[in-house]
């Protein structure tokens, strides 16, 4: 039996396929874009490509994400932050804390035996997102992926105001005028968005063991910062970009195999791999 | 070229004692505090509730001051992250959010004791809180708040604010002053049974004739303001209104000095003496001004830039002859709601109807002779922001004033861009240049 | 409107097109008297034979005209509502009526009596707290509202007129109770979405008109064969605004919202005005004491000396307790509007509160426009899977 979590995230879509004894058969990560936003069953084909399957061969398929609703060959949408929750889990067994920040969004989970039990998020504003590293990097001419090694060389750090992305950007190009040294600024830039994060997570209260999960836990300088904000220690997994595709493909598993014990109606409908229409196009 | 720099604000020699007056209260006010005097936590009040605890002899401190102070000394941002992970949502006003993170660091994690990395000394524990009604909601939605982490009793002023057409209903005003009174006087009440003091009736009597005879000059001083060139600069205004909007300090003391401050701008009128070196253009400014940027004012001296008047929600009531109304609070009463409907009569007969706060500014470009308005909108401060585009948009269409707006904030000290300001500095003097023009064609005398 | 519609599908029409009958009424003779704010009392204008109609915003419509006189960073709902105005979609008004519940409302209502022209329009001021001294002055402000009427109308404003308004508009509040009751079973016999419906057409329609319409869909509603879906929770949302379907069916997709209480749901109509020797006085005392909104400084006991946190959130919340009871609640959204300071301040008491009486409570923060459904979807299905446990 095969099973599929899709995560389309404002930034990145992601798919999993593992096998019901959480072996991973396929990921695929891919830009989300304009034009992708409709094309989950694109993103799929490759994936089962990838695994040798067909798509009748997966018994059960849930999307998360942003656009979850853009996914008409799912089984089921489950939130990211409950398939978030389950795929940190399963790498992290005894994860109480999730931290996930995206291209533009951030959230905290709260996990107990692997289930969500409380969430904050920001999505109202950049500032406390991957977009702002994002539009600074740009700023400063630095490639996103290498911020957070420069980050790490800094001698200091140059606070920097954390309002805003638009002006913190204006404020960046102040600093490299006023001829501050670039890795400072970033070390400054790191802060200032970790800090962000931390009071988010600060709501719900922190207890270990905490996870950083999103595209941003691949960027070192960004891990030490959010050592740093929250003063305690920070697990990372291997990909964290994956958690929230690998969890709901665990929830996917779960919800059919319990349906199947108990002799219920299986959670599958018949599918066919199709574009999707978007949500808003629902009638009122 | 390098000339040495000319000092183009004209500062009056009588604002260095009165500024040095209130810093001195202020510091005596923390040795006071620490030498275990109680205090309470107020807020700007327009005067209902100050007179009573001066009479008292209650220290205040004003929480939302202490906001611009922990912004400007740098360790706002924490106070604000804690906040935040409290659960108030951020854009709420920045002074409220850094004093409700301080309030929880004092209270949740140091048990009570003020926070070693506070600066000026930090804000006690409070014997209550005092709150008001008056210009905007988080005036007392923010201290109940600060109830989450403080067992103190909060009383909130109640401040009307009447429609100017309303206003003008058979008893109305009487209606107020009956509100004012009643409220007043339960307001004793609550702070002797708080103290464990009774009132010193006469005591009160003359704080409170002080407190008016103090803004009624500190107004003539604001008067002689209207000369051209103006002889006293914004700068000097916002030093020298503490004395007289929070009542700090000895009332006597400030009286005197205001009169020193009268005669010194007085001579100045007589002596064609103004503010700055070369007068070219007069301004309005609206409303809290960059505390942190102050300097910036120079810059715009330097081009000529005179700032004639400013920030009504900071200056003394129009004066009002109270001297035969015998029961204190009755004056209190009548002198704070004078704050506000001081103006109505006019705004009435010019049928400005839209805002309480935005009338004034009308009758300032019109008798100080404005040739431009600065406004200064604040990211977080609704209070000080929401009436501006009106302010704007009816100084342009009745007085063919032109306005400029540079944004800023309280706490975020950053978002005010001084250089981006002075960069629209030459373009905006073209514009007033050209009202000028359009004032004059449409028959002002300005 | 089609003549053979009732109930429900009638509040329907009228909910999609809410200025109509106010224009018939007005093309018939009658005069309308718009309001923006559920403290206006809305006995005085009815006792006057005036039709109230509340004007509210468009959660479709871009604000562009507000702009000209409020900023971006505040209150939506009112920049919305006073955009419509500014775009003459309320020129059928013949006034205004304004109230001083909170700041956005009392800088809009300068805003609007600055630019539109109507030939009658009145600002009422309100105290803030509840104490015997601030009641007095409300009463007062309400008789010199009599006064502007008076003059309006050229009427008088009989005590046996305003006493007649009182019984159809408490009347109103009963049936809006009674409403209320029918979300009492599992599953609720009516939605909240519909609720908004039926809320929403009454603050356009006479009150007589507004209570027939209430009779016709409780009696529908209760005869009801095809039942709602049942969910698997059932919520309370605690807001300053929600009057629109749109975001509310975002709410009830995977749930079941038993309790609006807000503005746009029960805020209005939970309770009743008594009657007193001066009426004025009882109306005085409901709209201060009695409508539930964050406005209004409460206390456990006035002017204490002492403070009890506990206590304090009792008197500020402690009458929710009584509604997740009696709605088998197992779910509270605190629902913001950005830029409402009066309930921005509360929320992380009300969470305090949910939490000493054991109901799961999430936040959530709009912006009354359209696009905010996504982030509201993704909270409100994350808060639905942190309970179904």
């Amino acid at each position: 039996m095969y099973f599929a979590g899709v995560d389309i995230g404002s930034t990145m879509t992601k798919v999993v396929l593992i096998d019901e004894s959480d072996n991973l058969l396929s990921t695929i990560k891919g830009p989300t874009g304009p034009e992708h936003r409709q094309l989950a069953n694109e993103v799929m084909s490759q994936s089962l490509e990838q695994a040798a399957l067909r798509i009748d061969d997966i018994s059960c398929i849930v999307a998360t994400g942003y656009g979850r609703l853009n996914v008409p060959f799912a089984d089921r949408q489950i939130t990211e932050l409950s398939c978030h929750s389950r795929g940190v889990s399963s790498l992290f067994p005894k994860v109480r804390t999730a931290i996930d920040i995206g291209g533009q969004d951030a959230k905290c989970m709260k996990i107990n035996n692997g289930k969500l039990t409380n969430f904050v998020m920001n999505d109202k504003c950049a500032a406390g997102t991957g977009r702002f590293l994002e539009v600074t990097a740009a700023t400063l001419g630095v490639r996103l992926e290498d911020m957070g090694d420069i980050a790490l060389k800094a001698t200091k750090k140059i606070q920097i105001s954390n309002l805003c992305t638009i002006f913190a950007q204006q404020e960046v190009v102040g600093l490299l005028s006023r001829g501050e040294n670039l890795e400072n600024i970033v070390a400054g830039l790191h802060d200032a968005l970790a800090s962000r994060v931390a009071a988010l997570a600060r709501r719900l209260g922190i207890e270990p063991d905490l996870v950083l999960t999103g595209g941003v836990a691949k960027n070192k300088g960004m891990v030490m910062a959010m050592k740093e904000s929250l003063g305690c220690e920070l697990l990372v997994p291997e990909e964290p970009l994956l958690t929230g595709a690998l969890g709901a493909a665990i929830l996917a598993k779960e919800m059919y195999l319990k349906a199947l014990a108990k002799g219920e109606a299986l959670p599958t409908k018949p599918r066919q791999l199709e574009k999707a229409t978007f949500f808003s196009q629902e009638k009122r | 070229m390098v000339v040495e720099k000319k000092r183009t604000i004209n500062r009056l020699k009588s604002m260095y004692p009165l500024r040095a007056k209130v810093n001195e209260t202020y510091l005596k006010s923390i040795e006071a505090i620490q030498a275990g005097k109680p205090a309470v936590w107020g807020m700007l009040n327009f005067y209902y509730g100050d007179p009573i605890l001066k009479a008292m002899d209650i220290e205040v401190v004003y929480p939302e001051n202490y906001g611009a102070i922990a912004a400007a000394m740098g360790v706002a941002r924490q106070y604000l992250d804690r906040a935040d992970a409290e659960g108030f949502p951020t854009h709420l006003c920045g002074y409220s959010l850094t004093t409700l993170g301080y309030a929880s660091r004092m209270m949740k994690e140091l048990n009570g004791e003020i926070p070693p990395e506070a600066p000026l000394g930090g804000m006690p524990k409070p014997l209550f809180l005092m709150s008001s009604a008056a210009i905007c909601d988080a005036r007392y939605k923010w201290f109940q708040a600060l109830g989450r982490y403080m067992d103190v009793p909060v009383w909130p002023l109640e401040a009307p604010l009447p429609g100017i057409k309303e206003f003008s209903i058979e008893d109305y005003y009487d209606e107020m002053v009956k509100l004012g009174v009643k409220h007043l006087r339960d307001f004793v009440t609550f702070v002797e049974d708080i103290v464990g003091r009774k009132m010193d009736w006469d005591r009160l009597d003359e704080t409170t004739g002080l407190m008016i005879e103090v803004n009624r000059v500190w107004h003539e001083v604001n008067e002689l303001r209207k000369a051209s060139p103006c002889p006293m600069h914004s700068r000097d205004f916002w030093s020298a209104m503490p004395a007289a909007l929070f009542l700090a300090g000895d009332l006597e003391d400030s009286l005197r000095l205001y009169q020193d401050m009268y005669k010194e701008v007085k001579e100045r009128v007589h002596n064609h003496v103004g503010a700055i070196f070369d007068e070219k253009y007069r301004l309005v400014f609206a409303e809290l001004p960059p505390w942190h940027s102050l300097a910036f004012f120079d810059k715009l001296a330097d081009r000529g830039w005179n700032f004639v008047i400013e920030s009504v929600g900071y200056h003394p009531p129009i004066p009002l002859d109270l001297s035969r109304v015998s029961d204190p609070l009755e004056r209190i009463t009548k002198f704070s709601l004078q704050f506000l409907v001081g103006y109505y009569q006019d705004a009435l007969k010019q049928n400005v109807l839209g805002g309480t706060t935005a009338y004034p500014y009308l009758k300032y470009a019109r008798e100080w002779r404005c040739d431009g308005a600065l406004l200064h909108p604040l990211i977080t401060c609704r209070s000080a922001s929401t009436h501006l585009p009106y302010v704007a948009d009816m100084l342009i269409e009745k007085m063919k004033v032109p306005s400029l707006s540079i944004e800023g904030d309280i706490v975020d000290l950053r978002l005010f861009n001084p250089e981006d300001a002075l960069a629209k500095a030459e373009p905006f003097e073209e514009t007033m240049e050209h009202y000028k023009k359009v004032r004059r064609q449409e028959g002002f005398d300005w | 409107m089609s003549d053979k519609s009732k109930g429900l599908s009638k509040a329907r029409e009228i909910y999609l097109n809410r200025s109509q009958r106010a224009k018939e009424l007005k093309a018939a003779g009658q005069t309308i008297i718009g309001y923006p704010c559920v403290y206006v009392p809305l006995e005085m204008l009815t006792a006057l034979d005036l039709v109230p109609y509340q004007t509210c915003g468009d959660i479709r419509e871009p604000v562009t005209e507000a702009d000209r006189a409020l900023p971006s960073s505040f209150c939506p709902v009112m920049r919305n509502c006073l955009d419509c105005a500014l775009k003459n979609k309320n020129d059928f008004l013949d006034g205004m009526v304004t109230i001083h519940s909170c700041d956005p409302q009392e800088k809009t209502a300068r805003v609007w009596e600055s630019y539109t022209n109507y030939p009658y329009f009145h600002f009422i001021d309100m105290p803030i707290t509840v104490r015997p001294e601030a009641l007095e002055y409300f009463r007062n402000q309400l008789n010199d509202f009599r006064k502007t009427l008076e003059t309006f109308t050229g009427r008088k404003l009989s005590k046996d007129k305003l006493e007649s308004a009182v019984k159809f508009h408490n009347r109103q509040r009963a049936l809006v109770r009674e409403l209320y009751e029918l979300t009492k079973p599992s599953p609720p016999q009516i939605s909240g979405t519909e609720i908004i419906q039926v809320l929403k057409a009454l603050t356009s329609l006479p009150v007589v008109e507004g209570n027939d319409l209430l009779t016709e869909v409780i009696s529908e509603v209760k005869n009801r064969t095809n039942g709602l879906e049942e969910k698997p929770a059932r919520l309370l949302i605690w807001s300053s605004t929600l009057d629109d379907t749109d975001i509310m069916q975002v709410f009830e997709a995977k749930a079941n919202v038993v309790m609006n209480e807000s503005c746009g749901g029960i805020r209005a109509y939970r309770s009743k005005v008594n009657f007193t020797d001066d009426p004025l006085e009882g109306l005085a005392d409901y709209y201060l004491k009695e409508i539930t909104c964050a406005r209004t400084f409460r206390q456990a006991t006035l002017g204490e000396t002492r403070k009890d946190y506990a206590r304090d959130l009792q008197s500020r919340f402690g009458y929710l307790k009584d509604i997740i009871r009696e709605w088998k609640i197992n779910g509270a959204i605190m629902l913001l509007v950005r830029y409402c300071d009066p309930f921005a301040f509360e929320m992380p008491s009300l969470k305090d509160y949910f939490d000493s009486i054991g109901v799961p409570s999430t936040y959530i923060e709009y912006d009354y426009t359209i696009g905010a459904m996504a982030p509201i979807r993704t909270r409100i299905e994350a808060f639905l899977e942190t309970i179904d446990q």
